[in-house]
């Protein structure tokens, strides 16, 4: 469905991302991680269309979408959300989702219904996701004023009403609890029940280890290792990206067995 | 009593001009260009019945059809900049458009003599009003009548999914572009819109002032344009409205008894309203000012990885 | 174009270069608080006019250059309560309001001068005024001489200032990073208000001298002053000083070229369409500086 084709981005005299290959299968769940300053957000914005590559291809679903702005790449079906939240705060829940609903109607009633809809089809619209993101009753509450956990929940509805066949979620397990984590947990694996594709962006191990089919890992810009979940984990190259290469075995296993 | 329907008319000009504001600032662009909008609605107006006799409803129509047209031929390449620099990218086009009406010298023989615009002269003669017998009032009307129709615009657009675009679009553009919103539309549309509203506006002052220059169209008007939806609280249309009536009508009219000292005490009014009510009089509850969080973080640009925090 | 239009061109040019100074350092100004507050503050020409203005209180008792070092202090103190009035009080995350307020500081100077002088142009005194130095065809008035050296001083100053000085680390660190710097036990606000007092001399300076290069001050200078100065700090690149040096050394001439070209009535309208070309194909304008100001 997604393909990186040697992709490098470059800020300056950075590599940020350095030649990554990368495939996402239709339906699965891809976990995306690696150390701070590996590139992972990088590679997410530019799989968005918030960067450009440098040089490399991003194919979606066949059409090479490498310098295709960002909201045309939202609307052929590429959703996210983002590490430090971003909700519009001033606008109502209903109308986050609303905002985010991609119209695909063509002709003069597709123009019409991106535009001119009014404010009680939007609010009807809303309604149907609100179940499923679990905010139900507060879909006239103003984003801002939603609990932490709610607007987490909030940004993946947002992602998720477009329709979008291919979902990137950067972090949205950051500063969540374990009953939360459950939840996200469950609402990842039934957006992929819907026949949706995740790329989730990680650091919360547990999480990774047991939602995701497979695991890219990423380092310095460039993938070390690529496998099921468990291969990864214990693949020593990506125990050396996270613990240091020391040759210090023994500090290794002491931090391994904690 | 003539003089408080003076009042009224200018009163009712503003808020149109304060309207035209609105629209841009609501998808989170500070435009200094609606005082060049608002010039070429005048002089087009003013050119269109005098110069070519047309009726007014016509060259009304057709003020704010081009003025809203160069609006969206110059939110093209002006809104691609942000911030400061759209502030100073509409501030130079509202001057040129100033210049250019200063060195604008055109005239046409007509059955009352020579008329049309003279350079620094200005633009006289604009006698539609007193040609075809319209009262004062009928003129009230008119202008509030106008009024009302764009506020009732205004209204429903905000109700339908364009509002909450250009909403989204001002709180958040990264977002905004990620879940699909095209933000050139949104931008230019608002920005178009807001130009023909400013240049109605227009059309309506050089007919109601018969007598037009260059000075009357300077950046000072186009910063009473945005203070008036940001003083009034960006939430409400009514908030413009009543920011208009407060500066025009007391401050402006109603201190004439302080004499000179009321533009002082004007400058000292905004500095104090901002201080006191940041978001506007109809804007947030009320917060005072020197209590309370004021480092709250703005958000960057682009995402990137946690360690490099903007 | 006749070879003595050519030279009376390239002389216009020339001088137009030298005012250009003034125009930069008022570039400088707004680059400055720019890049540490990412805010705008819309008064600084009209502080900077009124810094001049409130030195003519000395020009019967002290020497002329003394009087521009007054213009230049009185900037800094003007400076200091512009910070305090129109920025230290108001959320930092609206920046519609501080927008505002400064639109209302900058009435209320305006409004302040015509009040004091009565609307009158009042002379300010320059500095070799009489003097010319001829080299081959051209002139050069010393008194624009005098302008132009006094502007590169007190560029080289500021610059000094900035790199060598742990004040200038303290500005530059807020700039570039106000929470970390707040974190090694920078007062973000000191830095702030240091910063509104050393942008607040570079104005007065560039005050005194539009003073000495037109020979009189009036409140009429507000205005353009603001538009060319923001015009300059555009056109050099956000947050870059020796961006606004050039581009203001750059809109002098090309101000003075289009004048002798198309007249004084015009001229503006060529200047603005430049700044208008910058911003459609070179937005970050000449030395783009994102987020920092070196």
């Amino acid at each position: 469905m997604l393909e990186l084709r040697h992709v490098s981005r470059h800020f300056g005299g950075v590599k940020a991302v350095d030649g990554l290959d990368m495939q996402v299968h239709q339906g699965e769940i891809l976990g995306l991680i690696g150390p701070n300053g590996s590139g992972k957000s990088t590679t997410v914005n530019l799989i968005s269309g918030l960067y450009a590559p440098t040089s490399g291809s991003v194919v979606f679903q066949g059409e090479d979408i490498s310098h295709l702005p960002t909201h045309l790449r939202a609307q052929r079906g590429i959703a996210r959300t983002f590490q430090n939240i971003r909700l519009f705060s001033q606008l109502s829940v209903w109308q986050n989702l609303w905002a985010a609903r991609v119209e695909r109607g063509t002709g003069w009633s597709g123009w019409k219904s991106r535009w001119l809809a009014s404010a009680d089809q939007g609010r009807e619209l809303a309604e149907q996701i609100l179940e499923f993101s679990g905010l139900q009753g507060k879909r006239d509450v103003l984003a801002g004023n939603l609990a932490f956990g709610e607007q987490r929940r909030l940004e993946l509805a947002r992602a998720a009403i477009s329709g979008a066949p291919l979902l990137l979620l950067d972090e949205p397990a950051a500063g969540m609890n374990a009953t939360e984590i459950d939840e996200l947990d469950q609402r990842i694996r039934a957006l992929r029940d819907q026949g949706r594709t995740v790329v989730l962006i990680e650091h919360h191990m547990e999480l990774v280890m047991g939602v995701c089919d497979r695991v890219v890992v990423l380092n310095f810009g460039r993938k070390i290792a690529e496998g099921a979940p468990q291969q990864v984990q214990d693949d020593p190259q990506v125990r050396a990206a996270y613990l240091g290469a020391d040759d210090n075995d023994e500090l290794m296993n002491a931090a391994l067995a904690a | 009593m003539d003089f408080y329907i003076g009042l009224l008319q200018v009163i009712g000009v503003h808020s149109l001009l304060g309207l035209s504001a609105w629209c841009v600032l609501h998808t989170g662009q500070v435009s200094l260009a609606q005082g060049g909008f608002f010039a070429i609605g005048a002089y087009g107006a003013g050119m269109l019945t005098t110069m070519l006799g047309w009726p007014l409803g016509w060259a009304l129509l057709m003020a704010a059809v081009l003025a809203g047209g160069i609006a969206v031929a110059v939110g093209f390449p002006a809104l691609r900049v942000k911030g400061l620099m759209l502030v100073v990218a509409t501030t130079a086009f509202a001057e040129i458009v100033r210049l250019v009406f200063f060195n604008l010298s055109w005239k046409v023989q007509t059955p009352e003599g020579l008329i049309g615009p003279d350079g620094g002269l200005g633009f006289g003669g604009i006698r539609y009003f007193q040609a075809n017998a319209w009262s004062n009032l009928h003129v009230l009307w008119l202008i509030w009548g106008l009024v009302a129709v764009v506020m009732a615009l205004l209204w429903s657009l905000d109700r339908t999914r364009i509002g909450t675009l250009w909403r989204a679009v001002g709180e958040d553009e990264v977002a905004a572009q990620s879940a699909g919103i095209n933000l050139t539309a949104a931008k230019v549309s608002a920005f178009g819109i807001g130009g023909a509203i400013a240049g109605l506006a227009g059309g309506l002052f050089s007919h109601n002032t018969t007598h037009i220059e260059h000075g009357n169209f300077t950046i000072l008007l186009a910063t009473f344009a945005i203070a008036y939806p940001i003083l009034g609280g960006l939430k409400s249309l009514a908030g413009t409205l009543v920011a208009v009536v407060f500066i025009q009508g007391v401050l402006i009219e109603g201190l004439r008894f302080l004499g000179d000292w009321r533009s002082l005490l004007f400058g000292a009014l905004i500095l104090l309203v901002m201080l006191v009510r940041p978001t506007g009089v109809l804007g947030a509850p009320l917060r005072l000012p020197f209590v309370g969080r004021r480092d709250e973080p703005t958000s960057s640009a682009i995402p990137v990885e946690r360690t490099h925090h903007a | 174009m006749s070879w003595i239009d050519l030279l009376d061109l390239l002389q216009s040019v020339f001088d137009g270069v030298m005012f250009g100074t003034t125009y930069a350092l008022i570039g400088i100004g707004f680059t400055l608080i720019f890049g540490v507050m990412h805010k705008i503050n819309l008064s600084y020409a009209a502080a900077s006019i009124g810094a001049a203005y409130l030195s003519l209180l000395v020009v019967q008792i002290v020497p002329t250059p003394l009087v521009y070092l007054c213009a230049a202090l009185l900037g800094g103190v003007l400076g200091a309560l512009v910070y305090l009035v129109c920025f230290r009080f108001l959320p930092l995350n609206q920046p519609l309001a501080t927008l505002m307020s400064t639109v209302g500081m900058l009435l209320l100077l305006e409004e302040a001068i015509v009040h004091a002088t009565a609307g009158m142009p009042q002379n300010y005194p320059a500095v070799f005024a009489g003097v010319v130095f001829d080299i081959g065809p051209f002139m050069v008035r010393g008194d624009l001489l005098f302008v132009f050296a006094l502007g590169c001083l007190a560029m080289v100053g500021l610059k000094l200032m900035l790199e060598k000085t742990r004040l200038g680390l303290a500005t530059r660190a807020v700039a570039q990073q106000s929470v970390a710097a707040q974190l090694c036990g920078m007062s973000v606000s000191n830095t702030n208000a240091t910063t509104f007092v050393i942008a607040g001399f570079l104005g007065g300076t560039a005050g005194a001298m539009t003073g000495a290069a037109i020979g009189v001050l009036s409140p009429l200078l507000t205005l353009p002053m603001t538009v060319k100065g923001l015009v300059v700090t555009v056109i050099g690149g956000l947050g870059s000083i020796p961006g606004a040096i050039i581009a203001g050394l750059v809109v002098g001439g090309v101000e003075n070229l289009f004048q002798f070209l198309r007249g004084v009535s015009e001229r503006d309208i060529y200047v603005m369409l430049m700044l208008f070309a910058f911003l459609v194909f070179r937005p970050g304008g000449l030395f783009a500086a994102p987020g920092g100001r070196d």
